[in-house]
């Protein structure tokens, strides 16, 4: 894969504020430990991508994070709030915050591309004048180059298209965080490419820090200032793509064999 | 089945008459607190009310006119021909029009619950809208079963004013009874004990009705083949309950000397 015009932000400060402090996590389903003591830290306007194998506990990372799923030991602090102490309303409160792009784009099936986008704004009083809910809407379409399917329903679209249109719904909050479940899952290379791109593309725009979960290297490659290894449950080896790429532990190379 | 399964079976009809209770019981707690969701109320109002409208309508002046043909040769074996309208308007009032309107919408609206709500889950829906900051147990499951507590009464008012001018058509196919005589054959025998109990025992149906539709929908599994059991599973269940609240209603009354 060529390297695109843009590219992740590398003039990350080792002091830069940490957005994301995770320690010690652990989560299982019954007898199937996923995460055992799972440790990342994640610094403002970085791009940290999560490596791994399928069924390693990827999702289940950033589902953790967002706090759709609750650890059993450990701690998560994101932008400053441990997210494991906050109260529904509090958390709601965080997520506003926090952007998270689904494996699946999540779209509501029952509404337009228009509907998908408007939701969150109308559930956080963002724009209840409705010039200003169009503006945002047009802006966050032309964003992502989907003006024209304002009034489409999710059924309508392309994988692409869907991937675009979670991904503008993802920033219409103008998030400070965006989580993104395997972004380029189940895409052609080609689309998978431009998603990368575009995403790489409105993180510069917005500034937003962001976790990537995935296994495709060529995101790694492309996205990611950092990336952190997910072997048993553990952050086995992080570094840049290139240290990782040097690396000779037996556990990380498989993941760079087919380079 | 075998001996060996029934006490799992018997465990798991047990763990999910609890799971049920319990999400009847968030539901109480959710239903009266704040923020209400009027407008998604009032669309689902429409969606299980008015659009409810043609197949209840249709159901209960089939009813009313079966029951009126089908009642007239014992009644006139008898010569008590004239207490036709009578007989036929309590039983429909007391008991037939809130059953069958709420096997109807058990079917119609338990079935479409279950596999709205289950294929949003199993697509992430409902975890996107977790994540967007909305309660999507509120937004979803509270303005469902309000909907559905709201229009089983509606509904078995109309069913009941249609059943009963159907038996005024069946009365008329083999007899001469005018539209007056007949109001006043009806309503000299129909007093409001009658109507009480059946509205009261459609509010709860509406409940049952609500309440098992989504909880099936909200714990789907495995993919579209879960997406499929927990609609049929939503009917079925709906469907049970709605006998034995029924049964209970009918006890309730008997007490009370309502009968």
């Amino acid at each position: 894969m060529d390297t695109p015009e843009v590219g992740a932000p590398t003039n990350i400060s080792p002091d830069a504020e940490v957005v994301i402090a995770i320690k010690g996590l652990c989560k299982s389903f019954g007898e199937k430990k996923v995460l055992q003591g799972f440790d990342l830290t994640v610094r403002r306007g970085e791009s940290v991508m999560v490596l791994g194998k399928s069924g390693s506990g990827k999702s289940v990372l950033i589902k953790c994070i967002v706090g759709l799923l609750t650890p059993e030991a450990g701690s998560i602090s994101v932008l400053g709030e441990d997210m494991l102490a906050l109260d529904h309303d509090a958390l709601d409160r965080i997520r506003v915050k926090i952007g998270f792009l689904f494996q699946s784009s999540a779209l509501y099936d029952s509404m337009t591309v228009r509907e998908n986008l408007e939701f969150p704004l109308r559930r956080h009083w963002i724009a209840q004048d409705g010039n200003d809910s169009e503006a945002l809407v047009r802006e966050a379409l032309e964003n992502v180059g989907l003006e024209n399917t304002i009034d489409m329903y999710p059924s309508e679209l392309s994988g692409g298209m869907r991937r675009r249109i979670g991904l503008a719904r993802t920033l219409i909050l103008k998030p400070e965080i965006v989580l993104y479940d395997e972004p380029t899952t189940g895409l052609d290379p080609i689309t998978g490419k431009e998603i990368v791109e575009l995403i790489l593309r409105l993180q510069k725009k917005y500034g937003t820090s962001s976790v990537i979960i995935s296994h495709d290297l060529n995101v790694a490659k492309l996205a990611a200032n950092r990336i952190a290894v997910l072997i048993d449950g553990r952050n086995h080896a992080e570094g840049s793509y290139d240290e990782l790429y040097a690396m000779d532990d037996p556990q990380v190379k498989p993941f760079f064999i087919f380079m | 089945m075998g001996p060996t399964d029934e006490p799992g079976a018997l465990r798991a009809m047990l763990v999910e008459v609890g799971e049920i209770s319990h999400f009847t019981g968030k539901f109480f707690r959710e239903a009266f607190r704040p923020r209400f969701e009027w407008r998604e109320l009032v669309r689902q109002s429409f969606l299980n009310g008015y659009l409810s409208l043609p197949l209840v309508a249709i159901t209960a002046f089939i009813m009313g006119l079966v029951l009126t043909i089908q009642s007239r040769p014992t009644l006139a074996d008898f010569g008590a021909e004239t207490m036709l309208p009578a007989m036929v308007s309590i039983s429909i009032v007391r008991e037939i029009g809130p059953v069958i309107t709420a096997l109807i919408c058990a079917g119609r609206i338990g079935s479409s619950m279950g596999a709205e709500l289950g294929s949003m889950k199993v697509t992430e829906q409902i975890d996107a809208m977790e994540v967007s900051g909305t309660n999507p147990f509120k937004y979803l499951v509270v303005t469902r079963v309000w909907s559905t507590i709201l229009m089983l009464p509606l509904l078995v008012v109309l069913a009941d004013a249609i059943a009963i001018w159907a038996c005024y058509v069946g009365v008329n196919i083999k007899g001469s009874v005018s539209w007056s005589l007949f109001h006043q054959q009806v309503f000299d025998s129909l007093v409001f004990s009658d109507l009480l109990p059946a509205l009261t025992k459609s509010v709860f149906f509406g409940l049952a009705i609500g309440i098992v539709g989504c909880y099936k929908g909200f714990t789907t599994e495995k993919g579209t083949e879960g997406v499929g059991r927990a609609a049929h599973s939503a009917v079925v269940l709906a469907s049970l309950l709605i006998f034995i609240l029924d049964l209970v209603a009918v006890q309730i009354t008997e007490i009370l000397g309502l009968n």
